[in-house]
């Protein structure tokens, strides 16, 4: 009974905040009343809420919350951020796009990046045309909440046909000294023909606060158009985040997204890719190495409405410690979506006797002129690899760790920046140290 | 303790209730009034009562699920007749007095009671629990399981004859708290099946019961109890058919096995109930709890299933293994046509060291049905060594239906291995052509490449069965492929 109480307590003060800060928030208001409404029916998932069964929000929610968005963070502190020498940056502390921590010189032709906020603004009609038009609030709460509470994020625009050769990589911050929720939130638009590599990572300061992100980021990927996205999360023990992404795809364009998630006590990644026309390719990848206490759980939703698309998925974990992991991937089939090829794959090491790994991969399909697969695996370390390489005069945490390597190197190799991967390949190593 | 119980059965005792204890059908509605009146009918102790009682006011304070992959209209608990017994002639010594009505409906369901009798001098036959009704007419072959010890008899005879069995193994599988349709089951069970099969003994034929809805308006509420002792082995059929209905009927069973130390329970379930008009209309709902447990070490547990009938299924055979080295499988074959709706899987706990479980599951969907595989596989943390495999299979036919597969795979101890793998797809073109290259007609082609798909499952059938169950295939697919 107290923890309803408890749960309600944070409801309520959201709401609060919602009706006090209303008029200081940028856009559209019956927008964020709706969304809000929407969230006060949902409320905050607890154990009884199917898509929410594994991970315990409702208790990272208990005590008290901030909800102010201070700057905090210098040049010096976000610079070893920066790992992507060659990049444009884009800085977000606290939700809050921030100009002057970012990198934003010499845009080439055809690259916008501003600030939501400013995007609103400027009436730019293709904010307007796309701004929350993707992710549905009815569909989940922390899509609602964000949708009603953001305050800010980044807005990027490739023009048509322009080919953005340099990654552009998104650094979201936490830096609060009080436990604080934030809702940032990205808008990309990639338009006709166009390409662009985009990297998400998410950082948190040294801080002695519990930080709550619901980030959300909206893609949408246009006729013809290359996108490959990257997420890193490695936000310490302090960090709490719930990752929303929903991506549309559109005729002939082909999408990659890679989750990493590498460090952080609670994870939830909910990953909605629609496939609204023919002919379109995504590729979903992630990897997942959890330890300790940490809670890690990837919803992934691949729609497929329209025929003849193809899609991969494969996602990978390492647990360890007494983490527990989820992994829940729905490839949905439409009516209509028939010559449809969509493919799964969930792979799983446990490593400690106090680890927990769930795994529910689903296939819901309504066509019948498809091919349609998943296939999941849990289990140890190869008992017959590790006796094969320590014969040959390897040690038996050298043996364990070649071969964590190779299993994670199956997603790591599709990392297609090549600075990345090797930051990817470091963060792993120290991982695994 | 007899004051306890005295206060149980009075308290919440609110309407005068006089029934003519003649009558053969409690009026419609559910009370407690109606659980008097049907464990005063079948002439039960009053712990059972107590029971069915506590299931009753458990029941009440449950909502009905809706998490499972169908829809349909909510059955009015209140509109169905809980109890009706066919009249109760005499004492039945041979199949000559049976009510020639029932033998003449058994053989328009193709199973001659006759027959199985005269097979009763060759050594692999058939014994038959008939439930007409919700009551257990006739049982045959009786004595010459009882010269092996093996009990099998109604449930409301078990309950009569052997109460210390009943009271010690009723509802340690399923307690009437486990959901809705059990708690349900649990206080309004009519009849049932009852089997105990004593240690060391190998039940020397295979157990059948036919299950037949009778009565319009009649829900059956059967209790199913197989308790295997240690050493022993039984296989157990349980098959249904119905004529039939335009009026969806609630058929909402409880099975439950028990499997001793080093003993073996085969369930197989051939189950083709009316499964509604080509419209969908009517139908019978089949709201199933079925669960065994290996509750010794070396024990067994084989759950095989042909799933043609019924509007909705919603169904999950599971398997407890708490013993160390027991074994858990299950194989499925779920066929749904028109407008029927299946939900179904099954569960496999892990606690026992070196335990394993196999899960086999073909769905086949055609016209505008929907089939769904929902299953757990759960490896508790003591669990050392557990090893699990699962293949769960979707045929698609016809571009108006749907196969699902939702599989919940939660893994807490590192030396469990676990596999599972899941496949969609439709009839090969070239599978076709190729039969048809060779004057196979369109239909036949479909039967024979469906029964191959299937064969996994089918081969697990006793022989009785397995023949009978080809045939259903091809006789549910009809007119499906066009």
């Amino acid at each position: 009974m107290e923890t309803v109480i408890k749960t309600s307590t944070i409801k309520d003060k959201l709401i609060f905040e919602f009706e006090t800060s209303k008029l200081f928030l940028f856009g559209n208001t019956q927008l964020r009343d709706q969304a809000m409404e929407s969230f006060y029916k949902q409320g905050i998932p607890t154990r009884k809420h199917e898509a929410y069964k594994y991970i315990r929000v409702d208790l990272m929610l208990k005590g008290e919350f901030d909800f102010s968005t201070n700057k905090n963070c210098s040049d010096a502190q976000i610079e070893p951020l920066k790992f992507l020498k060659d990049a444009y940056v884009v800085v977000i502390e606290n939700g809050i796009f921030v100009e002057g921590l970012s990198n934003l010189q010499n845009l080439p032709e055809g690259l916008t990046i501003c600030s939501l906020v400013d995007a609103e603004k400027s009436n730019s009609p293709v904010f307007e045309k796309h701004y929350a038009q993707y992710a549905d609030v009815k569909t989940d709460p922390f899509i609602a909440l964000n949708t009603a509470m953001t305050k800010d994020g980044v807005f990027i625009h490739i023009a048509k046909n322009a080919i953005i050769e340099k990654p552009i990589h998104i650094i979201h911050i936490s830096t609060a000294f009080k436990n604080t929720i934030i809702h940032p939130r990205n808008l990309i638009v990639i338009d006709e023909n166009a390409q662009a590599k985009i990297i998400e990572s998410f950082e948190t300061m040294d801080s002695t606060a519990k930080i709550f992100s619901n980030a959300l980021t909206e893609i949408v990927v246009d006729k013809h158009a290359i996108v490959d996205h990257y997420k890193i999360q490695d936000e310490k023990e302090l960090g709490y985040l719930v990752n929303t992404t929903q991506v549309i795809q559109q005729k002939q364009s082909v999408f990659s997204t890679h989750t990493f998630t590498l460090s952080g006590s609670l994870v939830r990644n909910n990953l909605t890719v629609v496939l609204d026309d023919e002919h379109i390719e995504s590729h979903l990848n992630g990897l997942y190495l959890t330890a300790k206490n940490q809670v890690v759980d990837n919803h992934t939703v691949v729609d497929h409405r329209k025929p003849n698309c193809n899609s991969n998925e494969l996602y990978k974990g390492i647990i360890d410690g007494k983490s527990i992991a989820t992994f829940n991937g729905k490839i949905f089939v439409r009516e209509d979506a028939q010559k449809t090829n969509a493919f799964q794959s969930n792979k799983n090491i446990l490593l400690s006797e106090a680890g927990t790994i769930n795994t529910k991969p689903q296939l819901e399909i309504y066509a019948d002129d498809v091919k349609c697969s998943h296939g999941s695996t849990t289990g140890k370390l190869d008992e017959a690899k590790i006796f094969y390489l320590r014969a040959r005069g390897i040690g038996i945490i050298n043996a364990k760790k070649l071969l964590m390597h190779a299993f994670a190197s199956e997603v790591v190799n599709t990392i297609k920046i090549e600075a990345l991967r090797e930051y990817v390949e470091e963060k792993i190593s120290k991982t695994f140290e | 303790m007899n004051e306890v119980i005295e206060e149980k059965i009075s308290t919440e005792y609110k309407y005068g209730f006089v029934t003519d204890i003649d009558a053969d059908n409690a009026p419609k509605g559910l009370n407690e009034d109606i659980i008097r009146f049907i464990s005063a009918k079948k002439n039960e102790p009053k712990w059972m009562l107590v029971y069915r009682l506590e299931a009753f006011r458990h029941w009440l304070t449950m909502d009905e699920p809706d998490w499972a992959h169908v829809s349909y209209q909510k059955p009015d608990f209140q509109d169905i007749i809980y109890y009706s017994a066919p009249k109760p002639k005499k004492v039945l010594k041979s199949l000559d007095e049976v009510d020639p009505e029932l033998l003449k409906t058994f053989q328009k369901l193709g199973i001659s009671i006759l027959e199985q009798e005269r097979l009763s001098g060759v050594e692999s036959r058939v014994a038959m629990d008939v439930i007409v009704d919700s009551v257990s007419v006739k049982t045959t072959f009786k004595e010459t399981l009882a010269e092996k010890g093996i009990i099998f008899c109604s449930f409301g005879e078990a309950i009569q004859e052997h109460p210390e069995l009943v009271k010690k193994y009723m509802s340690s599988v399923v307690p009437y708290t486990d959901n809705f349709y059990a708690a349900l089951n649990s206080a309004v069970f009519t009849d049932g099946s009852f089997c105990y099969i004593p240690k060391g003994v190998r039940c020397p034929m295979e157990l059948s019961t036919y299950f037949r809805i009778e009565a319009a308006g009649t829900g059956q509420f059967e209790r199913t109890l197989i308790i295997a002792d240690e050493d022993s082995y039984v296989s157990y059929l349980e098959g249904c058919t119905a004529p039939m209905r335009d009026e969806n009927q609630l058929h909402a069973a409880v099975v439950e096995l028990v499997a001793h130390k080093n003993a073996q329970i085969k369930y197989s379930t051939v189950q083709n109930w009316y499964p509604g008009d080509k419209e969908g209309k009517g139908g019978i709902f089949n709201f199933v709890t079925k669960r065994g447990i290996c509750i010794e070490e070396n024990s067994k547990i084989s759950w095989t299933q042909v799933e043609t009938g019924s509007a909705i299924t919603w169904k999950y055979p599971s398997v407890i293994l708490k013993g160390d080295n027991s074994i858990g499988e299950f194989y499925s074959v779920a066929i749904t046509n028109n407008y029927q709706q299946a939900d179904t899987g099954t569960k496999m706990i892990h606690i026992g060291k070196n335990t394993k479980s196999t899960i086999i599951s073909k769905g086949i969907s055609a016209g505008f049905s929907n089939n769904s595989y929902r299953g757990l596989v759960r490896i508790a943390k003591g669990a050392e060594n557990a090893r699990n495999f699962s293949q769960c299979d979707s045929l698609l036919m016809g571009d108006k239906c749907g196969a699902h597969t939702f599989p919940y795979i939660e893994i807490k101890n590192n030396t469990a291995v676990v596999e599972h793998e899941a496949t969609t797809s439709k009839i090969g073109e070239d599978q076709l052509f190729y039969c048809k290259q060779r004057g196979i007609d369109n239909e036949k082609a479909i039967g024979l490449i469906v029964n191959g798909y299937c064969k996994d499952v089918l081969s697990q059938l006793p022989m009785e069965f397995a023949v009978e169950a080809q045939k259903l295939l091809e006789v549910s697919l009809e007119g499906s492929v066009g």
